[in-house]
Protein backbone atom coordinates (compact mmCIF):
# COMPACT_ATOMS: atom_id res chain seq x y z
CA UNK A 1 0.00 0.00 0.00
CA UNK A 2 2.80 2.40 0.91
CA UNK A 3 4.46 1.49 -2.37
CA UNK A 4 1.23 2.29 -4.17
CA UNK A 5 1.23 5.77 -2.69
CA UNK A 6 4.86 6.36 -3.68
CA UNK A 7 4.01 5.10 -7.18
CA UNK A 8 1.05 7.50 -7.30
CA UNK A 9 3.36 10.40 -6.46
CA UNK A 10 5.86 9.32 -9.14
CA UNK A 11 3.17 9.09 -11.82
CA UNK A 12 1.74 12.52 -10.93
CA UNK A 13 5.26 13.96 -11.01
CA UNK A 14 6.13 12.59 -14.44
CA UNK A 15 2.79 13.61 -15.92
CA UNK A 16 3.55 17.19 -14.97
CA UNK A 17 1.07 17.79 -12.16
CA UNK A 18 1.97 20.84 -10.10
CA UNK A 19 4.34 19.90 -7.26
CA UNK A 20 1.82 20.81 -4.57
CA UNK A 21 -0.56 18.25 -6.09
CA UNK A 22 2.26 15.70 -6.25
CA UNK A 23 2.72 16.18 -2.49
CA UNK A 24 -0.91 16.78 -1.58
CA UNK A 25 -2.82 14.02 -3.38
CA UNK A 26 -0.72 11.13 -1.99
CA UNK A 27 -0.95 12.73 1.46
CA UNK A 28 -4.75 12.73 1.26
CA UNK A 29 -4.69 9.18 -0.11
CA UNK A 30 -2.55 8.10 2.87
CA UNK A 31 -5.07 9.55 5.26
CA UNK A 32 -7.98 7.76 3.57
CA UNK A 33 -6.11 4.47 3.35
CA UNK A 34 -4.32 4.26 6.72
CA UNK A 35 -5.45 6.94 9.11
CA UNK A 36 -9.22 7.17 8.59
CA UNK A 37 -9.65 7.75 12.32
CA UNK A 38 -7.79 11.06 12.21
CA UNK A 39 -10.42 13.82 12.18
CA UNK A 40 -10.78 15.70 8.87
CA UNK A 41 -10.17 19.03 10.55
CA UNK A 42 -6.67 17.86 11.55
CA UNK A 43 -5.64 17.75 7.89
CA UNK A 44 -6.16 21.48 7.40
CA UNK A 45 -4.68 22.16 10.82
CA UNK A 46 -1.45 20.37 9.82
CA UNK A 47 -1.35 22.30 6.53
CA UNK A 48 -1.81 25.54 8.43
CA UNK A 49 0.72 24.54 11.09
CA UNK A 50 3.27 23.82 8.37
CA UNK A 51 3.65 27.54 7.70
CA UNK A 52 2.55 29.36 10.86
CA UNK A 53 5.99 29.82 12.37
CA UNK A 54 8.11 32.90 13.15
CA UNK A 55 11.36 31.38 11.84
CA UNK A 56 9.76 30.85 8.45
CA UNK A 57 8.91 34.56 8.20
CA UNK A 58 12.54 35.06 7.18
CA UNK A 59 11.68 33.47 3.83
CA UNK A 60 9.10 35.98 2.50
CA UNK A 61 11.32 38.83 3.65
CA UNK A 62 14.48 37.46 2.04
CA UNK A 63 12.54 36.73 -1.16
CA UNK A 64 11.23 40.28 -1.17
CA UNK A 65 14.71 41.74 -0.61
CA UNK A 66 16.12 39.53 -3.38
CA UNK A 67 13.45 40.67 -5.84
CA UNK A 68 14.22 44.28 -4.96
CA UNK A 69 17.98 43.84 -5.24
CA UNK A 70 17.70 41.66 -8.34
CA UNK A 71 18.07 44.62 -10.68
CA UNK A 72 20.99 44.79 -13.09
CA UNK A 73 22.53 47.71 -11.21
CA UNK A 74 23.44 45.76 -8.08
CA UNK A 75 24.67 42.69 -9.92
CA UNK A 76 26.76 44.92 -12.21
CA UNK A 77 28.35 46.83 -9.33
CA UNK A 78 29.16 43.67 -7.41
CA UNK A 79 30.65 41.96 -10.44
CA UNK A 80 32.66 45.09 -11.26
CA UNK A 81 34.10 45.08 -7.77
CA UNK A 82 35.00 41.39 -7.88
CA UNK A 83 36.58 41.84 -11.30
CA UNK A 84 38.77 44.67 -10.07
CA UNK A 85 40.05 42.30 -7.37
CA UNK A 86 40.66 39.09 -9.34
CA UNK A 87 40.49 40.09 -13.01
CA UNK A 88 44.26 40.21 -13.44
CA UNK A 89 44.84 36.58 -12.40
CA UNK A 90 45.04 33.68 -14.85
CA UNK A 91 41.53 32.99 -16.12
CA UNK A 92 40.46 36.19 -14.36
CA UNK A 93 37.06 36.44 -16.03
CA UNK A 94 36.26 32.88 -14.88
CA UNK A 95 37.13 33.78 -11.30
CA UNK A 96 35.00 36.89 -11.66
CA UNK A 97 32.02 34.70 -12.54
CA UNK A 98 32.55 32.59 -9.41
CA UNK A 99 33.17 35.56 -7.13
CA UNK A 100 30.35 37.56 -8.66
CA UNK A 101 27.90 34.69 -8.16
CA UNK A 102 28.96 34.40 -4.52
CA UNK A 103 28.61 38.13 -3.96
CA UNK A 104 25.22 38.14 -5.62
CA UNK A 105 24.23 35.07 -3.61
CA UNK A 106 25.02 36.98 -0.44
CA UNK A 107 22.38 39.47 -1.53
CA UNK A 108 19.76 37.21 -3.05
CA UNK A 109 20.04 33.60 -1.89
CA UNK A 110 18.39 32.17 -4.98
CA UNK A 111 20.40 30.14 -7.49
CA UNK A 112 18.06 30.66 -10.47
CA UNK A 113 18.04 34.41 -9.80
CA UNK A 114 21.83 34.34 -9.76
CA UNK A 115 22.04 32.50 -13.08
CA UNK A 116 19.63 35.00 -14.59
CA UNK A 117 21.38 38.08 -13.20
CA UNK A 118 24.93 36.95 -13.99
CA UNK A 119 24.22 35.20 -17.28
CA UNK A 120 23.65 38.11 -19.64
CA UNK A 121 26.39 40.16 -18.05
CA UNK A 122 29.35 37.82 -17.79
CA UNK A 123 28.79 35.23 -20.53
CA UNK A 124 29.83 37.54 -23.43
CA UNK A 125 32.86 38.68 -21.40
CA UNK A 126 34.01 35.12 -20.82
CA UNK A 127 33.75 34.34 -24.50
CA UNK A 128 35.71 37.51 -25.31
CA UNK A 129 38.37 36.33 -22.87
CA UNK A 130 38.78 33.15 -24.90
CA UNK A 131 36.87 30.59 -22.84
CA UNK A 132 34.93 28.03 -24.91
CA UNK A 133 31.14 28.19 -25.09
CA UNK A 134 30.87 24.84 -23.31
CA UNK A 135 33.10 25.82 -20.40
CA UNK A 136 31.56 29.28 -20.01
CA UNK A 137 28.02 27.91 -19.83
CA UNK A 138 29.00 25.17 -17.41
CA UNK A 139 30.84 27.55 -15.11
CA UNK A 140 27.98 30.05 -15.11
CA UNK A 141 25.40 27.44 -14.11
CA UNK A 142 27.64 25.75 -11.56
CA UNK A 143 28.81 28.98 -9.86
CA UNK A 144 25.22 29.95 -9.17
CA UNK A 145 25.04 27.01 -6.79
CA UNK A 146 27.13 28.91 -4.29
CA UNK A 147 24.13 31.24 -3.84
CA UNK A 148 22.31 28.47 -1.97
CA UNK A 149 25.25 28.01 0.38
CA UNK A 150 26.36 31.59 1.00
CA UNK A 151 24.00 33.21 3.52
CA UNK A 152 21.22 34.22 3.39
CA UNK A 153 19.99 30.89 2.08
CA UNK A 154 16.33 29.92 2.02
CA UNK A 155 17.31 26.26 1.97
CA UNK A 156 19.07 26.64 5.33
CA UNK A 157 16.08 28.44 6.82
CA UNK A 158 13.74 25.61 5.82
CA UNK A 159 16.20 22.96 7.04
CA UNK A 160 16.74 24.83 10.31
CA UNK A 161 13.03 25.12 10.90
CA UNK A 162 12.37 21.45 10.12
CA UNK A 163 15.14 20.13 12.36
CA UNK A 164 15.37 22.79 15.06
CA UNK A 165 18.97 23.58 14.10
CA UNK A 166 20.25 27.12 14.71
CA UNK A 167 19.96 29.11 11.50
CA UNK A 168 22.85 31.37 12.54
CA UNK A 169 25.10 28.28 12.80
CA UNK A 170 23.86 26.94 9.46
CA UNK A 171 24.62 30.28 7.81
CA UNK A 172 28.14 30.20 9.27
CA UNK A 173 28.73 26.65 8.07
CA UNK A 174 27.33 27.50 4.65
CA UNK A 175 29.82 30.31 4.27
CA UNK A 176 32.71 27.85 4.62
CA UNK A 177 31.19 25.19 2.37
CA UNK A 178 30.25 27.83 -0.24
CA UNK A 179 33.80 29.18 -0.28
CA UNK A 180 35.19 25.65 -0.52
CA UNK A 181 32.98 24.89 -3.53
CA UNK A 182 33.96 28.21 -5.14
CA UNK A 183 37.62 27.36 -4.60
CA UNK A 184 37.18 23.99 -6.33
CA UNK A 185 35.62 25.72 -9.34
CA UNK A 186 38.40 28.33 -9.33
CA UNK A 187 40.96 25.54 -9.67
CA UNK A 188 39.04 24.25 -12.70
CA UNK A 189 39.10 27.75 -14.22
CA UNK A 190 42.84 28.01 -13.62
CA UNK A 191 43.51 24.65 -15.30
CA UNK A 192 41.23 25.48 -18.24
CA UNK A 193 42.85 28.91 -18.69
CA UNK A 194 46.29 27.31 -18.69
CA UNK A 195 45.22 24.66 -21.22
CA UNK A 196 43.63 27.20 -23.56
CA UNK A 197 46.45 29.72 -23.13
CA UNK A 198 44.08 32.46 -21.95
CA UNK A 199 45.95 35.65 -21.08
CA UNK A 200 45.18 37.50 -17.84
CA UNK A 201 43.59 40.96 -17.87
CA UNK A 202 45.76 43.96 -17.16
CA UNK A 203 46.47 44.62 -13.53
CA UNK A 204 43.98 46.95 -11.89
CA UNK A 205 45.37 49.82 -9.86
CA UNK A 206 44.32 50.37 -6.27
CA UNK A 207 42.59 53.60 -7.15
CA UNK A 208 40.46 51.71 -9.69
CA UNK A 209 39.68 49.16 -7.02
CA UNK A 210 38.55 51.83 -4.60
CA UNK A 211 36.42 53.36 -7.32
CA UNK A 212 34.59 50.07 -7.92
CA UNK A 213 34.32 49.50 -4.17
CA UNK A 214 32.57 52.85 -3.91
CA UNK A 215 30.17 51.85 -6.65
CA UNK A 216 29.41 48.55 -4.95
CA UNK A 217 29.21 49.88 -1.39
CA UNK A 218 25.41 49.96 -1.20
CA UNK A 219 25.12 46.40 -2.45
CA UNK A 220 27.85 45.27 -0.04
CA UNK A 221 25.90 46.87 2.81
CA UNK A 222 23.34 44.08 2.53
CA UNK A 223 25.53 41.13 3.62
CA UNK A 224 27.06 43.46 6.20
CA UNK A 225 23.67 44.11 7.79
CA UNK A 226 22.55 40.49 7.60
CA UNK A 227 25.72 38.80 8.84
CA UNK A 228 26.82 41.60 11.14
CA UNK A 229 23.36 41.84 12.67
CA UNK A 230 22.98 38.13 13.24
CA UNK A 231 26.48 37.39 14.56
CA UNK A 232 26.67 40.39 16.84
CA UNK A 233 23.53 38.98 18.42
CA UNK A 234 21.59 42.19 17.79
CA UNK A 235 18.88 40.64 15.62
CA UNK A 236 17.52 37.22 14.74
CA UNK A 237 17.74 35.93 11.15
CA UNK A 238 14.03 36.72 10.68
CA UNK A 239 14.54 40.30 11.85
CA UNK A 240 17.61 40.62 9.65
CA UNK A 241 15.43 39.61 6.72
CA UNK A 242 12.86 42.33 7.50
CA UNK A 243 15.60 44.93 7.93
CA UNK A 244 17.14 43.92 4.60
CA UNK A 245 13.83 44.59 2.82
CA UNK A 246 13.68 48.13 4.19
CA UNK A 247 17.35 48.58 3.26
CA UNK A 248 16.77 47.28 -0.28
CA UNK A 249 13.80 49.63 -0.77
CA UNK A 250 15.89 52.59 0.42
CA UNK A 251 18.87 51.70 -1.79
CA UNK A 252 16.84 51.02 -4.92
CA UNK A 253 14.29 53.81 -4.60
CA UNK A 254 16.20 56.58 -2.85
CA UNK A 255 19.90 56.04 -3.63
CA UNK A 256 19.88 54.52 -7.12
CA UNK A 257 16.40 55.77 -8.09
CA UNK A 258 16.02 52.56 -10.09
CA UNK A 259 12.28 52.47 -9.75
CA UNK A 260 9.25 54.29 -8.45
CA UNK A 261 6.16 53.40 -6.47
CA UNK A 262 4.48 51.60 -9.38
CA UNK A 263 7.42 49.24 -9.77
CA UNK A 264 7.46 48.67 -6.03
CA UNK A 265 3.84 47.48 -6.22
CA UNK A 266 4.70 45.11 -9.06
CA UNK A 267 7.75 43.72 -7.27
CA UNK A 268 5.75 43.29 -4.07
CA UNK A 269 3.10 41.30 -5.89
CA UNK A 270 5.68 39.07 -7.59
CA UNK A 271 7.45 38.50 -4.26
CA UNK A 272 4.14 37.54 -2.67
CA UNK A 273 3.56 34.99 -5.41
CA UNK A 274 7.11 33.57 -5.08
CA UNK A 275 6.48 33.25 -1.35
CA UNK A 276 3.22 31.42 -1.99
CA UNK A 277 4.91 28.97 -4.37
CA UNK A 278 7.41 27.91 -1.69
CA UNK A 279 5.02 28.01 1.25
CA UNK A 280 2.29 25.88 -0.28
CA UNK A 281 4.95 23.15 -0.51
CA UNK A 282 5.93 23.76 3.12
CA UNK A 283 2.26 23.60 4.09
CA UNK A 284 1.67 20.23 2.45
CA UNK A 285 5.09 19.10 3.67
CA UNK A 286 3.74 19.68 7.18
CA UNK A 287 1.06 17.10 6.43
CA UNK A 288 3.53 14.58 5.01
CA UNK A 289 6.00 14.77 7.87
CA UNK A 290 3.09 14.19 10.24
CA UNK A 291 2.45 10.82 8.54
CA UNK A 292 6.17 10.04 8.40
CA UNK A 293 6.29 10.43 12.18
CA UNK A 294 3.10 8.42 12.71
CA UNK A 295 4.40 5.57 10.57
CA UNK A 296 7.70 5.62 12.53
CA UNK A 297 9.70 5.66 9.32
CA UNK A 298 12.92 6.94 11.00
CA UNK A 299 12.86 4.05 13.51
CA UNK A 300 12.40 1.58 10.69
CA UNK A 301 15.36 3.04 8.80
CA UNK A 302 17.54 2.94 11.92
CA UNK A 303 16.53 -0.68 12.59
CA UNK A 304 17.35 -1.60 9.03
CA UNK A 305 20.75 0.10 9.20
CA UNK A 306 21.55 -1.64 12.49
CA UNK A 307 20.49 -4.95 11.00
CA UNK A 308 22.90 -4.62 8.08
CA UNK A 309 25.56 -3.27 10.43
CA UNK A 310 25.95 0.09 8.64
CA UNK A 311 27.72 2.95 10.38
CA UNK A 312 27.61 6.72 9.78
CA UNK A 313 29.90 6.41 6.75
CA UNK A 314 27.59 4.07 4.86
CA UNK A 315 24.55 6.00 6.04
CA UNK A 316 25.87 9.34 4.75
CA UNK A 317 26.77 7.74 1.44
CA UNK A 318 23.18 6.48 1.16
CA UNK A 319 21.93 9.98 2.05
CA UNK A 320 24.00 11.44 -0.76
CA UNK A 321 22.67 8.96 -3.28
CA UNK A 322 19.03 9.56 -2.20
CA UNK A 323 19.32 13.34 -2.42
CA UNK A 324 21.25 13.26 -5.66
CA UNK A 325 18.58 11.17 -7.35
CA UNK A 326 15.77 13.25 -5.84
CA UNK A 327 17.52 16.47 -6.85
CA UNK A 328 17.70 15.36 -10.47
CA UNK A 329 13.93 15.19 -10.67
CA UNK A 330 12.26 17.40 -8.11
CA UNK A 331 12.78 20.97 -6.92
CA UNK A 332 15.09 21.63 -3.94
CA UNK A 333 12.39 22.56 -1.46
CA UNK A 334 10.29 19.49 -2.15
CA UNK A 335 13.37 17.28 -1.85
CA UNK A 336 14.02 18.76 1.60
CA UNK A 337 10.41 18.35 2.70
CA UNK A 338 10.21 14.73 1.65
CA UNK A 339 13.63 13.44 2.68
CA UNK A 340 14.65 15.37 5.79
CA UNK A 341 11.83 14.21 8.14
CA UNK A 342 12.66 10.51 7.76
CA UNK A 343 16.46 10.90 7.52
CA UNK A 344 17.31 13.56 10.10
CA UNK A 345 16.38 11.49 13.19
CA UNK A 346 18.50 8.67 11.82
CA UNK A 347 21.44 11.04 11.34
CA UNK A 348 21.04 12.16 14.95
CA UNK A 349 20.92 8.59 16.17
CA UNK A 350 24.18 7.98 14.28
CA UNK A 351 25.80 10.96 15.96
CA UNK A 352 26.05 13.18 12.87
CA UNK A 353 26.18 16.87 13.78
CA UNK A 354 22.94 18.67 12.73
CA UNK A 355 24.89 21.54 11.13
CA UNK A 356 27.13 19.10 9.25
CA UNK A 357 24.09 17.14 8.07
CA UNK A 358 22.53 20.41 6.90
CA UNK A 359 25.62 21.16 4.79
CA UNK A 360 25.51 17.71 3.19
CA UNK A 361 21.82 18.05 2.43
CA UNK A 362 22.11 21.56 1.01
CA UNK A 363 25.17 20.80 -1.08
CA UNK A 364 23.30 17.82 -2.49
CA UNK A 365 20.32 19.97 -3.31
CA UNK A 366 22.39 22.58 -5.06
CA UNK A 367 24.12 19.81 -6.99
CA UNK A 368 20.67 18.59 -8.03
CA UNK A 369 19.91 22.01 -9.49
CA UNK A 370 22.71 21.69 -12.05
CA UNK A 371 22.38 17.97 -12.71
CA UNK A 372 20.86 16.95 -16.04
CA UNK A 373 18.19 16.17 -17.13
CA UNK A 374 15.94 18.36 -14.95
CA UNK A 375 18.33 20.66 -13.05
CA UNK A 376 16.41 23.92 -12.82
CA UNK A 377 19.44 26.17 -13.33
CA UNK A 378 20.16 24.54 -16.69
CA UNK A 379 16.77 25.65 -17.98
CA UNK A 380 17.12 29.12 -16.53
CA UNK A 381 20.48 29.56 -18.25
CA UNK A 382 19.04 28.22 -21.47
CA UNK A 383 16.21 30.77 -21.45
CA UNK A 384 18.27 33.80 -20.33
CA UNK A 385 21.09 33.19 -22.79
CA UNK A 386 19.07 31.68 -25.62
CA UNK A 387 21.31 28.62 -25.80
CA UNK A 388 20.03 25.10 -26.45
CA UNK A 389 19.68 23.02 -23.29
CA UNK A 390 21.93 20.35 -24.79
CA UNK A 391 24.91 22.74 -25.12
CA UNK A 392 24.61 23.66 -21.46
CA UNK A 393 24.34 20.03 -20.42
CA UNK A 394 27.56 19.27 -22.31
CA UNK A 395 29.38 22.04 -20.48
CA UNK A 396 28.03 21.25 -17.04
CA UNK A 397 29.23 17.62 -16.71
CA UNK A 398 32.81 18.36 -15.59
CA UNK A 399 31.40 20.67 -12.91
CA UNK A 400 28.93 18.03 -11.74
CA UNK A 401 31.87 15.65 -11.38
CA UNK A 402 34.00 18.11 -9.37
CA UNK A 403 30.94 18.94 -7.31
CA UNK A 404 30.50 15.30 -6.38
CA UNK A 405 34.13 15.21 -5.22
CA UNK A 406 33.51 18.32 -3.11
CA UNK A 407 30.39 16.69 -1.71
CA UNK A 408 32.34 13.60 -0.67
CA UNK A 409 35.02 15.70 1.01
CA UNK A 410 32.39 17.76 2.85
CA UNK A 411 30.60 14.56 3.85
CA UNK A 412 33.64 12.85 5.32
CA UNK A 413 35.51 15.87 6.69
CA UNK A 414 33.00 17.44 9.10
CA UNK A 415 35.53 20.09 10.14
CA UNK A 416 34.96 22.00 6.89
CA UNK A 417 31.31 22.52 7.81
CA UNK A 418 31.91 23.07 11.48
CA UNK A 419 35.00 25.23 11.93
CA UNK A 420 33.36 28.61 11.35
CA UNK A 421 30.32 27.86 13.56
CA UNK A 422 32.72 26.63 16.26
CA UNK A 423 34.86 29.73 15.87
CA UNK A 424 31.84 31.98 16.40
CA UNK A 425 29.80 30.00 18.87
CA UNK A 426 32.58 28.05 20.62
CA UNK B 1 -15.15 38.33 -17.50
CA UNK B 2 -15.44 41.57 -15.63
CA UNK B 3 -16.00 39.72 -12.36
CA UNK B 4 -12.70 37.85 -12.78
CA UNK B 5 -10.77 41.08 -13.26
CA UNK B 6 -12.36 42.47 -10.09
CA UNK B 7 -11.30 39.38 -8.18
CA UNK B 8 -7.79 39.76 -9.58
CA UNK B 9 -7.65 43.41 -8.58
CA UNK B 10 -8.85 42.54 -5.08
CA UNK B 11 -6.25 39.77 -4.72
CA UNK B 12 -3.41 42.02 -5.91
CA UNK B 13 -4.38 44.98 -3.75
CA UNK B 14 -4.74 42.68 -0.76
CA UNK B 15 -1.36 40.98 -1.31
CA UNK B 16 0.61 44.19 -1.87
CA UNK B 17 -0.95 46.03 1.08
CA UNK B 18 -0.51 43.03 3.35
CA UNK B 19 3.13 42.36 2.40
CA UNK B 20 4.21 45.98 2.81
CA UNK B 21 2.40 46.16 6.16
CA UNK B 22 4.22 43.01 7.31
CA UNK B 23 7.57 44.58 6.46
CA UNK B 24 6.75 47.85 8.21
CA UNK B 25 5.43 46.12 11.33
CA UNK B 26 8.34 43.71 11.68
CA UNK B 27 10.90 46.42 10.99
CA UNK B 28 9.15 48.69 13.48
CA UNK B 29 9.33 45.89 16.02
CA UNK B 30 13.13 45.73 15.69
CA UNK B 31 13.45 49.51 15.99
CA UNK B 32 11.14 49.57 19.02
CA UNK B 33 13.19 46.88 20.74
CA UNK B 34 16.44 48.73 20.12
CA UNK B 35 14.89 51.77 21.77
CA UNK B 36 13.92 49.34 24.49
CA UNK B 37 12.16 49.66 27.81
CA UNK B 38 8.43 49.62 28.34
CA UNK B 39 8.01 51.12 24.89
CA UNK B 40 8.97 47.82 23.25
CA UNK B 41 6.61 45.69 25.32
CA UNK B 42 3.66 47.51 23.76
CA UNK B 43 4.54 45.82 20.48
CA UNK B 44 4.50 42.21 21.64
CA UNK B 45 1.48 41.54 19.40
CA UNK B 46 3.44 42.29 16.23
CA UNK B 47 5.09 38.89 15.87
CA UNK B 48 1.82 37.01 16.08
CA UNK B 49 0.07 39.49 13.78
CA UNK B 50 2.76 39.21 11.10
CA UNK B 51 2.69 35.42 11.33
CA UNK B 52 -1.06 35.37 10.73
CA UNK B 53 -0.70 37.92 7.92
CA UNK B 54 1.89 35.72 6.27
CA UNK B 55 -0.53 32.79 6.35
CA UNK B 56 -3.11 34.94 4.55
CA UNK B 57 -0.45 36.13 2.10
CA UNK B 58 0.40 32.55 1.16
CA UNK B 59 -3.16 31.30 0.71
CA UNK B 60 -4.58 34.35 -1.06
CA UNK B 61 -1.74 34.20 -3.62
CA UNK B 62 -2.49 30.55 -4.54
CA UNK B 63 -4.93 31.39 -7.33
CA UNK B 64 -2.83 34.12 -8.92
CA UNK B 65 0.23 31.89 -8.82
CA UNK B 66 -1.67 29.19 -10.70
CA UNK B 67 -3.03 31.63 -13.26
CA UNK B 68 0.46 32.98 -13.96
CA UNK B 69 1.93 29.49 -14.27
CA UNK B 70 4.23 30.04 -11.30
CA UNK B 71 3.71 26.85 -9.31
CA UNK B 72 6.64 24.45 -9.67
CA UNK B 73 6.28 21.15 -11.47
CA UNK B 74 8.06 19.12 -14.12
CA UNK B 75 6.57 20.18 -17.43
CA UNK B 76 9.40 19.05 -19.73
CA UNK B 77 7.90 15.66 -20.48
CA UNK B 78 4.31 16.88 -20.43
CA UNK B 79 5.05 19.55 -23.02
CA UNK B 80 6.70 17.09 -25.39
CA UNK B 81 3.59 14.94 -25.72
CA UNK B 82 1.62 15.08 -28.99
CA UNK B 83 -0.79 18.04 -28.91
CA UNK B 84 -3.92 15.92 -28.61
CA UNK B 85 -2.74 13.77 -25.69
CA UNK B 86 -1.29 16.83 -24.02
CA UNK B 87 -4.56 18.74 -24.12
CA UNK B 88 -6.41 15.76 -22.59
CA UNK B 89 -3.75 15.49 -19.88
CA UNK B 90 -4.02 19.20 -19.09
CA UNK B 91 -7.81 18.80 -18.66
CA UNK B 92 -7.20 15.91 -16.28
CA UNK B 93 -4.73 17.99 -14.25
CA UNK B 94 -7.22 20.85 -14.06
CA UNK B 95 -10.03 18.50 -13.06
CA UNK B 96 -8.02 16.73 -10.36
CA UNK B 97 -6.66 20.06 -9.12
CA UNK B 98 -10.20 21.41 -8.85
CA UNK B 99 -11.41 18.44 -6.79
CA UNK B 100 -8.32 18.65 -4.57
CA UNK B 101 -8.80 22.37 -3.83
CA UNK B 102 -12.56 22.11 -3.28
CA UNK B 103 -12.05 19.16 -0.92
CA UNK B 104 -9.47 21.08 1.15
CA UNK B 105 -11.65 24.21 1.18
CA UNK B 106 -14.51 22.07 2.45
CA UNK B 107 -12.34 20.44 5.16
CA UNK B 108 -11.19 23.94 6.10
CA UNK B 109 -14.76 25.14 6.54
CA UNK B 110 -15.29 22.33 9.03
CA UNK B 111 -12.19 23.43 10.93
CA UNK B 112 -13.29 27.08 11.03
CA UNK B 113 -16.71 26.10 12.41
CA UNK B 114 -15.20 23.74 14.94
CA UNK B 115 -12.60 26.21 16.27
CA UNK B 116 -15.10 29.07 16.41
CA UNK B 117 -17.34 26.80 18.47
CA UNK B 118 -14.55 26.06 20.97
CA UNK B 119 -14.07 29.83 21.30
CA UNK B 120 -10.25 29.54 21.22
CA UNK B 121 -8.54 32.95 21.16
CA UNK B 122 -5.00 33.76 20.06
CA UNK B 123 -2.44 34.35 22.86
CA UNK B 124 -1.38 37.97 22.31
CA UNK B 125 -3.80 39.47 19.80
CA UNK B 126 -6.79 37.92 21.56
CA UNK B 127 -8.79 37.35 18.38
CA UNK B 128 -10.87 34.20 17.68
CA UNK B 129 -8.47 31.71 16.08
CA UNK B 130 -11.31 30.30 13.98
CA UNK B 131 -11.21 33.36 11.73
CA UNK B 132 -7.50 32.88 11.08
CA UNK B 133 -8.30 29.41 9.78
CA UNK B 134 -10.48 31.01 7.11
CA UNK B 135 -7.26 31.77 5.16
CA UNK B 136 -6.92 28.25 3.72
CA UNK B 137 -10.67 28.14 2.98
CA UNK B 138 -10.57 31.34 0.91
CA UNK B 139 -7.22 30.43 -0.64
CA UNK B 140 -8.21 26.94 -1.78
CA UNK B 141 -11.50 28.44 -2.99
CA UNK B 142 -9.63 30.91 -5.21
CA UNK B 143 -7.39 28.07 -6.39
CA UNK B 144 -10.41 25.91 -7.25
CA UNK B 145 -11.86 28.82 -9.24
CA UNK B 146 -8.68 29.06 -11.34
CA UNK B 147 -8.56 25.29 -11.95
CA UNK B 148 -12.21 25.43 -13.10
CA UNK B 149 -11.65 28.43 -15.38
CA UNK B 150 -8.65 26.71 -16.92
CA UNK B 151 -10.63 23.48 -17.35
CA UNK B 152 -13.27 25.35 -19.36
CA UNK B 153 -10.61 27.20 -21.34
CA UNK B 154 -11.51 30.66 -20.00
CA UNK B 155 -7.97 31.32 -18.79
CA UNK B 156 -4.79 29.98 -20.38
CA UNK B 157 -2.46 29.06 -17.54
CA UNK B 158 -0.26 26.74 -19.59
CA UNK B 159 0.28 29.13 -22.48
CA UNK B 160 2.49 32.17 -21.96
CA UNK B 161 4.61 30.30 -19.49
CA UNK B 162 7.03 32.54 -17.65
CA UNK B 163 10.42 30.99 -17.05
CA UNK B 164 11.62 30.96 -13.45
CA UNK B 165 14.31 33.43 -14.49
CA UNK B 166 11.85 36.05 -15.64
CA UNK B 167 9.67 35.28 -12.70
CA UNK B 168 12.49 36.14 -10.35
CA UNK B 169 12.32 39.76 -11.39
Amino acid sequence: MLLLIIALAAVLLILGFEMFLVLGLPALATKEAFYGNIPDAAVVQKIFGGIDHTTLLAIPFFIFAAHLMGSGQIAKNLTGFVRSLVGHTRGGMGHTVIGGSMAFGSVSGSAPATVAAMGKMVYPEMRKNGFSEKFSLGLLVASAETALLIPPSITFIIYGWMTGTSIAKLFAGGLAVGLFLGLAFAIMVWIEAKRQGIEPDQKTTWSQRFASLREAKWALGMPFIILGGIYSGTITPTEAAAVSVVYAILVEMVVYRNFGFKDLVKITEQSAISTCVIFILLALGGLISFYVTLAQVPTQITDFLTAIDAGPIQFLLAVNVCFLIAGMFIDPNSALLILVPPLFPVAQAMGVDPVHFGMIVTLNISLGMITPPFGLDIFVASSTLNKPVLNIIKGVWPFVFVNILVLLVVTYVPQISLFIPQLIFG
Amino acid sequence: MKLLSYIRLAERTFLVTLFLTMVILFFGNVVAREIGGTFASKFAWIEEAVRFMNVFLVFIALGLALEQGRHVGIDTLRDRLPAKIRSVLLKIIDGVGFLFSIYLAWLGTGLVKFVLMTGQRSPTLDIPVGWVYSAPVIGFGLLALRFALSFFGIIDRFGSHETPAEAEH
